[in-house]
């Protein structure tokens, strides 16, 4: 078992290895011990999960709660967790756009420092940034909201841009010390989009700065093979969003009673001493609490990882 | 946190009644509306059809309005969407049963005539055009309301009520409709035309409807 030391010095050692992020080192140094690394599998939690929990800026006390009471020490944060919202009956989405675009590129540091501190005091870091960046991005607001991530204590941003996108954002990550990974769906009709190996091969190519956030649940009911994948990419995976799905355009299921290889695929991060974030996202119905299926979600993983 | 998960059960363990909503006084609607939510609907469309992000607004959809029975709906569930440019993607549920799949869709017929229901009934009533109204009224429904059966109606309820009325009459709501079904056809038809009309007329099409029936006096 890893302690947590080690397994910082695997994430660094990971990019490292692919001659990135020479910056992050005294970053990582200064994460609080995290309290989701479970035999050498640091868990998080991709948030845009929980279906009774709008991303506000105003829920994200609550839902640093839930994570501490799951035990949870890492997260995939998304902006709208913590930029304001300019949408608003009668103003268009040329006018949201607009001010979002001026407020990004004028908001103080001090505005995500406060918010990186909510997270430190609760023992909860950030790990990615979730901004779906596309063509309505200038420059400068991309430069912005890598700069806002790296305040908030991110190793990077994650995006489910399409190839096109990702390829005009390649030369972003590094500039801010940081990487960009690309998530995919299933879609299988779009060219553009990330949906199976060739199309993370393509983006990957890009620039060493990309790396595959890898959906288990799409990329299993876009009949890819997860295994596959972790075997063969390993090296350029930031991330596993880890959730259940039954092949060929299935439903999304409790884990376990889909075709995704959970087990598998934690135990081979495990095994090889990968230094990919296991982060756990559920798109299945439950009648529970969001929180209690969470917890089920990451007894699962402990179970299959004890 | 324990307080707020006690409080978000509503007092059921392991029921989410902050997110899922106090259970349906009818208990076969209840499970039909868990059947919805717990296969992952309501991820997407919402608990009550209000959609989150992209997905399709079931209360505006039209293969839901030309559904009678499920049939389109349970098909839809079968087959799925891949994803296009233009369509988000809807997973496939080929692996629910009859039974579960017509649960879902009797439940999307639920929500949807709620949500119509409310709309229509609170909002102001516009005036109608009771010779539309009559129009309407012998096609869709002059082959039940034969003879004097609503005579003197126009006196007897004011218009609100009416519209109340012609929406949701107080004599089809409520129990089974499989049940309905098999012990009386004609009720059962008459409650499925009454609840098409509900999902599917629009404020205008009822307004003519009360000014038509406001003149059987």
């Amino acid at each position: 078992m890893y302690t947590r030391r080690e397994f910082g010095g695997l994430v660094l050692g990971g990019m490292a290895s692919v001659g990135l992020f020479s910056r992050v080192s005294s970053a990582q140094s200064v994460f609080p011990p995290n309290r989701s690394l479970i035999n050498g599998v640091q868990f998080g939690l991709q948030p845009f999960c929980y279906h009774d929990l709008p991303m506000t800026p105003a829920n994200r006390g609550t839902l640093i709660n839930r994570l501490v009471k799951n035990g949870l020490g890492m997260v995939e944060l998304h902006a709208t967790w913590v930029e304001p919202q300019f949408a608003a009956p009668g103003v268009s989405p040329e006018e949201v756009r607009q001010k979002q675009r001026q407020w990004r590129r004028t908001a103080p540091a001090s505005f995500y420092q406060s918010i990186k501190k909510e997270f430190d005091d609760a023992g909860v870091t950030i790990f990615t940034y979730y901004v779906n960046l596309n063509d309505s991005y200038t420059d400068a607001e991309i430069d912005a909201v890598f700069a806002a991530a790296k305040i908030l204590g991110a190793q990077g941003c994650v995006g489910s841009q399409g190839l096109r996108v990702t390829q005009r954002l390649a030369s972003f990550p590094g500039k801010h010390g940081m990487f960009m990974g690309v998530h995919n769906h299933a879609n299988l009709s779009d060219p553009d989009a990330l949906n199976n190996e060739a199309s993370f091969v393509k983006a990957l190519s890009f620039s060493p700065h990309i790396q595959a956030t890898l959906d288990t649940r799409h990329y299993t009911a876009a009949n890819g093979d997860c295994l596959e994948f972790l075997a063969r990419h390993h090296a350029r995976m930031s991330s596993v969003h880890l959730g259940d799905r039954k092949r060929n355009n299935g439903r999304s299921t409790p884990f376990g009673e889909g075709d995704a290889p959970l087990i598998e695929t934690l135990r081979m991060i495990r095994d090889n001493r990968w230094p990919i974030v296991a982060l756990l996202e559920f798109e299945h119905g439950t009648l529970r609490p969001n929180v209690d299926e969470v917890q089920l979600m990451f007894d699962y993983c402990k179970r299959a990882l004890a | 946190m324990a307080g707020s998960a006690a409080a978000q059960s509503g007092g059921r363990p392991g029921y989410n009644e902050a997110f899922i909503g106090a259970p349906l006084a009818d208990s076969v609607m209840q499970y039909n509306k868990e059947s919805y939510v717990m296969y992952g609907c309501a991820y997407c469309h919402g608990v009550n059809l209000v959609p989150r992000g992209e997905a399709v607004d079931l209360r505006r959809s039209a293969l839901v309005g030309s559904d009678v029975d499920g049939t389109l709906i349970v098909r839809a569930l079968r087959a799925g969407f891949w994803q296009t440019t233009r369509l988000s993607p809807m997973p496939q549920y080929s692996d629910l049963s009859d039974q579960q799949l017509n649960a879902i869709a009797a439940y999307i017929h639920h929500a949807r005539q709620r949500d119509r229901y409310t709309t229509l009934t609170q909002a102001p009533l516009p005036a109608g055009n009771a010779t539309a109204g009559q129009t309407d009224f012998a096609q869709r429904c002059q082959s039940c309301h034969v003879g004097t059966s609503l005579a003197g109606i126009g006196k007897k309820y004011d218009a609100a009520s009416l519209r109340a009325r012609l929406l949701e009459p107080p004599g089809l709501t409520g129990g089974s409709f499989a049940l309905d079904r098999l012990r009386d056809s004609q009720r059962a038809e008459a409650r499925l035309r009454h609840e098409r009309l509900l999902e599917n007329h629009s404020a205008e099409q009822v307004a003519n409807l009360v000014a038509y029936l406001q003149t059987l006096n």
